[in-house]
């Protein structure tokens, strides 16, 4: 029975050698392919309720959000108000904070205002580099 | 003077190859070990239009201290999966914040939802205490503006 004798030339094993290779595979392709949704935002501190502190004027500013996404400037002290769009108000901050570096950074945003609206002034705001915001309602 | 000689030519007993069948056990473990360790955030993503910024930070807080709070275009509100009426929020997230004290609380609202319904949550947190919070955003393209 020469035939069932016969021993094929392929080794029978699986290779050992080749197992690693496949396991770092599988490490790296699942490394490269996890996505973390990272969590970025404009952080802020809201004030404690019943927290509520008096504020001389000279050291406020105000920006008032309107509901079409203009936003008027009023310096605490003088009754003077500036329209502005929201990407001059970083500049306008800037320039005060230099001179006052206990600014209040008021944001007063108009109800029916889209939210877009005051986080884009917010974003300015935080450019800015403003340590002391305040959010409020425009009533 | 032969003798002397035989001390170079002496080979160490030691193997000098790196047991390349061990090699897979370790990836394998790597593997798993991610694999074990990897929590994966159940709640469901709701489809809002995201806000831009440029001044954003990444939170640095740990996941499990983050909640997230989605407002819809809509003007609903999800909280943790579950549809949630304005005056119930800080009744929600009392009892979070109570376990938690370090939570985070991070708003992602809708750019064209109005502003009176992101006070109405931000007063409902400052009821429950819950005084960190961060408006989530993505990131502004930067062409489209000059840096001052």
């Amino acid at each position: 029975m020469p035939i069932m004798q016969r021993k094929t030339r392929v080794s029978d094993e699986i290779p050992t050698a080749s197992l690693a290779d496949i396991a770092f595979l599988l490490l790296i392709f699942f490394l490269t392919t996890t996505v973390f949704n990272e969590e970025k935002g404009l952080p802020i501190v809201l004030p404690e309720q019943s927290e509520e502190q008096d504020v001389s004027p000279k050291n406020i500013i105000f920006f008032l959000v309107q509901a079409d996404g203009r936003v008027v400037v009023r310096r605490g002290e003088s009754e003077q108000e500036q329209v502005v769009s929201y990407r001059e108000v970083e500049g306008i901050l800037r320039a005060e904070l230099i001179a006052n570096d206990r600014l209040i950074a008021a944001i007063k945003t108009d109800p029916n205002a889209a939210y877009r609206h005051m986080v884009n002034v917010l974003d300015e705001v935080k450019l800015a580099g403003a340590e002391r915001i305040s959010l409020q309602v425009l009533e | 003077m032969a003798i002397k000689n035989t001390g170079f030519h002496r080979k160490s007993g030691a193997e000098s190859e790196i047991p390349t069948s061990s090699l897979a056990d370790i990836a394998f473990l790597l593997l798993i070990f991610f694999m074990v360790t990897t929590v994966f955030r159940k709640e469901r993503k709701r489809t809002i239009d995201w806000v831009t910024a440029e001044a954003m930070e990444k939170i640095d807080e740990k996941r499990k201290n983050i909640i997230h709070i989605w407002v819809e275009r809509s003007g609903d509100v999800w909280i943790n999966d579950r549809l949630t009426p304005y005056d119930d929020i800080s009744e929600i997230i009392r009892p979070i914040y109570a376990e938690n004290r370090e939570l985070v609380v991070a708003l992602r609202g809708d750019r064209e939802v109005p502003y009176r319904q992101i006070n109405t949550i931000t007063e409902e947190l400052q009821a429950a205490g819950a005084v960190r919070v961060t408006f989530a955003t993505r990131l502004e393209q930067r062409s489209s503006r000059p840096r001052r």
